[in-house]
């Protein structure tokens, strides 16, 4: 299990940078969104996957911090607030707030009893949003943000047009991956690996346990944050349906399916689920069954999540080859 | 007063529901380890089976009888082809699992029977109502009121008393030791998750006369479950059953005192319970 | 040798026949391109009925206008999305019928919260969008825009109806039972509202009863409503939320007590075939199109297609996008041409008959002038469901807010 970037997949990465900048000119409208969406939630989900994947700590909550975040930055928007990077900066912090609350009850416990409690609290959130009419617009949510334009040196770049937005979400984006890598291999990564991999052990040798975990959850909290600002800015609304336990649920399945112990493993999960939802909806309403009938065999056949798995296939017949040479 | 009392049954019967429920998803993660997401599909299943056999048959009984066997054999096949391969896997590998099979069987309902909303009546004979201090009370509710305990006690005198109830009590302690004494690991898993599956659906043919039986209608009961397991202690048997009670009389007393806060006060009990208590009120390790 | 010449002669023959089948269908094909059109409902989750009912209400007009010709001699083609009853599904599957799949005119929407986030976004979409249930006053109201057209009674013109019943029970003391979200709450606010200035000595309760959507068990608040002792109660519960309450509720004596029942939703076909003898009798119900509320032609044809299409008698979200059709097939033919915003322009004022009445879209804020049907709940051996009698229907022009006490500005 390697957390870090390795030199090899440097040369990966330059790759799916240049394709993610000649992209949005090749392909139409749509598909600029829907890959605009794909990296949204592909924030979305490394955030989560710092506390899963390096922490061990599965959240069922995680979609508080990510409506947390859509809502400040929506709330802001909708009274008028005349800058975009500072509205998803204040989301960011709202969400990091409310990340040490949360985080500081739910890290003592583990497990399957840290995944309920921060369902439970997810659903705090959710019901408050859902009920507080006045400010949060109670079910209906806070729709038609009006998005101010962005002055990027003199420019002024209309947001609201889907290849300007794309290139905004695909900074953040890149910036997520730059640094929750740097993070994951800083010794600050390593010291939450340790105690993913042995609680006891690691308290042994004087390491606050609580305090790692708290921090690594309020990164992780902010993250979702900015990965909710953006939504919202993306979809101009903010609705409560962002915070429910079936938002929570996706980061997870992106992540369990793409594998949570390698860096990209979430962001391939989420490519995978919106191209399979996509490519089963082009074809039928009934995506349920279908949806469900691959997700099964994935689990079953790919026990390390997709990337993670054929990773450790390479792996290992790479180690095979080298043990012939010997022989 | 009258009103307190109306609601403390009305508590107690949706809590003797939610405990059928919620036990043979605990005795599922006592043994077997596994969170079943898919529980309350097999919940919805029990339902829609029950509405099936007694739009062929009328007879509510029958569909008592044979209803959760059907749904203890689906849950059989999806133990023995799809839960089998990710046993010791991390949890959340199962809740994918589950929530694939939860997404197939929630579309096969809505294939099989359609996107509508269909409703089973009582056995004539619970069919009726009594008058209760002021109200008038359904017989069928005091029928639940009734069966849940005797459902219950059965459970406890299969597990106390016989000698699969002891097998699996061992084996939920512990797998390795159990297959070390020669207990037939593999089948006593698959026996366990039918049972479960069994009570999920004497669960769900129970409610369908309360209920409108329509898609979906396991997700909506799959978190409350959740919630009582968890607050009564994972794998506990009594523990759901008072986790149970206590979300039950929460929901109906919620409604006539705090009706503006029913929404969040399950969420706001569970997070009080696991802040004092991390395992649950009644869990076999603390 | 011969022989190769033939192929080689049989080859060319076929290339050109190849080519000539390709432009001449290409050729028809370019004058029959299809119209397109998205369409977005739930089609999925506990509310899939809804979904069903339109798709088979737009399925069956779409057919009977392609049958007859099309639309300026071009035949509708509808592309189907499930919107899973959230905003942010819904939005996406929006965007992707109006940029990839290219649709010229969109109808849908069960969900107000989805339609309120949807409608904003239509600007920037410039497509024209026919709203055939989502009820909120607000997309026809203070969100209400230039492409946001809607078809149905909208839940201000629904409740302005219960409350002229409600006046005219003579009960007194009100409370409400509904879903805990905007719609059983803004229903509530708007019966205050009207009430009150049709009866003055009404007064409200605070005891009042919102449970959650999709709660399984109403018995706590139906026993806490019967025990606070109003005079009458609105229900705006619906669909399986409804069935199960009023299940429940005939245990618990609810309908036997000494109040008055009105329920928005009651007359929904989704309700009254799954509860049928179950449902009370003598319970004033509304619904957004009652089937038997006129005998017009062109309500009767709809009753008879649909019936023998699928058995049931059609349900108001059926109805609903089946008028949406043919209103759309109104405005093409009226604009001359199939262009998102000549379609708009020719919507507005637009007067249309469908099966519920002859509809006129207000130019003002968009919302349809229709009549609004009410009954008592009745028992009739010569259908498997609940009827309506007496039937009360109030023209549309009547129950309707001015535009300019909608808050739509534009």
């Amino acid at each position: 299990m390697n957390g870090g970037v390795t030199k090899r997949s440097v040369g990966l990465v330059a790759a799916a940078l240049a394709v993610l900048v000649v992209l949005p000119f090749v392909v139409g409208t749509y598909f600029t969104m829907f890959v605009t969406e794909i990296m949204i939630m592909g924030i979305f989900a490394l955030s989560f996957n710092l506390l899963f994947g390096y922490t061990g700590l599965l959240s069922f909550g995680h979609a508080a911090f990510f409506g947390v975040g859509g809502y400040m930055a929506a709330f802001l928007l909708i009274h008028g607030f005349p800058s975009l990077p500072l509205a998803l900066l204040l989301g960011t912090l709202a969400a990091g707030l409310a990340a040490v609350v949360v985080g500081y009850f739910s890290v003592r416990l583990d497990e399957i009893y840290f995944a309920i409690l921060t369902l439970g609290f997810g659903m705090m959130f959710y019901t408050l949003v859902h009920q507080w009419r006045s400010v949060t617009g109670g079910s209906d949510g806070l729709t038609g943000l009006v998005l101010p334009p962005l002055g990027i040196g003199g420019f002024q770049v209309d947001v609201s047009s889907p290849r300007a937005f794309y290139f905004i979400v695909a900074f953040f984006f890149i910036v997520t991956i730059l640094v929750l890598s740097r993070i994951v291999a800083s010794s600050f990564g390593l010291i939450l690996m340790s105690i993913r991999e042995n609680k006891e052990r690691t308290a042994f040798t004087g390491i606050n346990i609580r305090a790692y975990r708290l921090a690594s959850f309020v990164v992780s909290g902010l993250f979702a944050g900015i990965a909710g600002g953006l939504f919202a800015v993306f979809d101009r609304m903010a609705s409560p349906s962002m915070l429910h336990w079936t938002a929570s649920a996706e980061p997870v399945l992106m992540t369990v399916l793409g594998g949570a112990h390698v860096f990209f493993g979430p962001v391939v999960g989420a490519v995978l689920f919106f191209v399979i939802e996509h490519v089963i909806t082009q074809f039928t309403d009934i995506w349920m069954i279908f949806l469900g009938g691959i997700l099964i065999p994935l689990v079953i056949f790919f026990p390390e999540g997709v990337l993670g798995t054929l990773l450790a296939r390479r792996r290992g017949k790479r180690f095979k080859g080298s043990g012939g040479d010997k022989a | 007063m009258s009103l307190f009392f109306m609601n403390f049954l009305n508590g107690v019967s949706l809590g003797m529901l939610l405990f059928l429920i919620s036990i043979g998803l605990t005795i599922i993660f006592g043994v077997l380890g596994v969170l079943n997401f898919a529980h309350g599909s097999l919940y919805m299943l029990g339902a829609y089976f029950c509405f099936q056999f007694v739009s062929l048959s009328h007879n509510f009984l029958g569909a008592l009888l044979l209803a959760p066997l059907f749904v203890a054999l689906i849950g059989g096949v999806i133990e023995g082809t799809l839960l089998r391969p990710v046993y010791g896997r991390d949890v959340s590998f199962q809740l994918l699992l589950t929530f694939g099979v939860l997404l197939v069987l929630d579309d096969a309902v809505r294939l099989i029977w359609g996107s509508g909303y269909h409703i089973v009546d009582p056995p004539a004979f619970l069919g009726g109502v009594v008058r209760l201090a002021g109200f008038t009370y359904p017989v069928y509710s005091l029928f639940i009121l009734f069966i849940g305990p005797m459902i219950g006690l059965g459970l406890w005198g299969f597990f106390r008393l016989t000698l699969w109830g002891k097998k699996i009590r061992a084996a939920s302690m512990d797998r390795e030791m159990a297959a070390g004494i020669g207990i037939d690991v593999n089948r006593l898993f698959t026996g366990v998750f039918m049972f479960g599956a069994w009570l999920a659906g004497v669960g769900g043919t129970l409610a369908a006369p309360l209920r409108a039986i329509g898609p979906s209608m396991g997700e909506k009961i799959i978190i409350e479950s959740f919630i009582v397991v968890v607050i009564g202690g994972l794998g506990s048997f009594p523990g759901a059953f008072l986790g149970a009670m206590i979300l039950g009389l929460i929901n109906a007393y919620g409604a006539q005192y705090l009706p503006k806060a029913t929404m969040a006060l399950p969420y706001i009990l569970l997070a009080i319970i696991l802040l004092t208590k991390p395992r649950g009120l009644l869990s076999k390790e603390s | 040798m011969k022989g190769k010449r033939i192929v080689g002669k049989s080859l060319v023959m076929g290339i050109f026949f190849a080519v000539a089948l390709v432009l001449t269908l290409g050729g028809v094909a370019q004058a029959k391109r299809p119209i397109r059109i998205g369409s977005v409902y739930i089609m999925s989750g506990f509310a899939a009925t809804y979904g069903k009912f339109a798709k088979n209400g737009l399925n069956l007009a779409v057919q009977e206008i392609n049958k007859a010709g099309g639309v300026l001699g071009r035949p509708f083609k509808v592309t189907f999305e499930d919107s899973r009853a959230k905003p942010p599904v819904a939005l996406r599957a929006f965007r992707k019928l109006v940029y990839e799949k290219k649709v010229d005119a969109l109808i849908g929407l069960d969900s107000s919260g989805v339609a309120l986030s949807v409608v904003p976004v239509l600007k920037e979409l410039k497509t024209p969008l026919i709203i055939t249930h989502a009820a909120t006053p607000d997309v026809t109201g203070k969100k209400c825009n230039k492409y946001a057209f809607r078809v149905s009674a909208n839940l201000s013109q629904n409740v302005q109806v219960a409350a002229r019943i409600a006046a005219k029970t003579g009960a007194k003391k009100w409370t409400t039972i509904g879903p805990d979200y905007a719609f059983g709450h803004q229903t509530w606010e708007y019966f205050q509202k009207y009430l009150k200035k049709l009866n003055p000595n009404a007064t409200f309760m605070t005891t009042t009863a919102f449970p959650k959507i999709a709660t399984e068990d109403y018995t706590p608040y139906i026993t806490t409503i019967m025990n606070a002792k109003p005079d009458g109660v609105i229900i705006s519960l619906w669909s399986g939320d409804l069935i199960n309450f009023v299940r429940q509720a005939n245990k618990l004596g609810f309908f036997k007590a000494k109040f008055k029942v009105l329920m928005t939703l009651g007359a929904a076909t989704e309700v009254l075939y799954a509860l049928k003898n179950q449902m009370p009798t003598g319970i004033w119900v509304g619904t957004r199109y009652w089937f038997l509320a006129n005998n017009s032609p062109v309500n009767k044809k709809f009753i008879k297609a649909y019936k023998r299409k699928y058995h049931v008698y059609p349900s108001y979200n059926a109805q609903n996008a089946y008028a949406a059709a043919y209103v759309l097939k109104a405005a093409i033919e009226k604009a001359g041409k199939v262009d998102k915003e000549a379609i708009v322009k020719a919507l507005e004022g637009l007067t249309v008959e469908v099966p519920v009445g002859k509809i006129t879209i207000r130019a003002g804020d968009h919302q349809a002038l229709l009549d609004v049907s009410w009954g008592k709940t009745a028992a009739d051996p010569k259908y498997p469901i609940r009827i309506l009698k007496p039937i009360v229907t109030f023209k549309g022009a009547e129950i309707t807010p001015k535009v300019s006490e909608t808050g739509c500005k534009r």
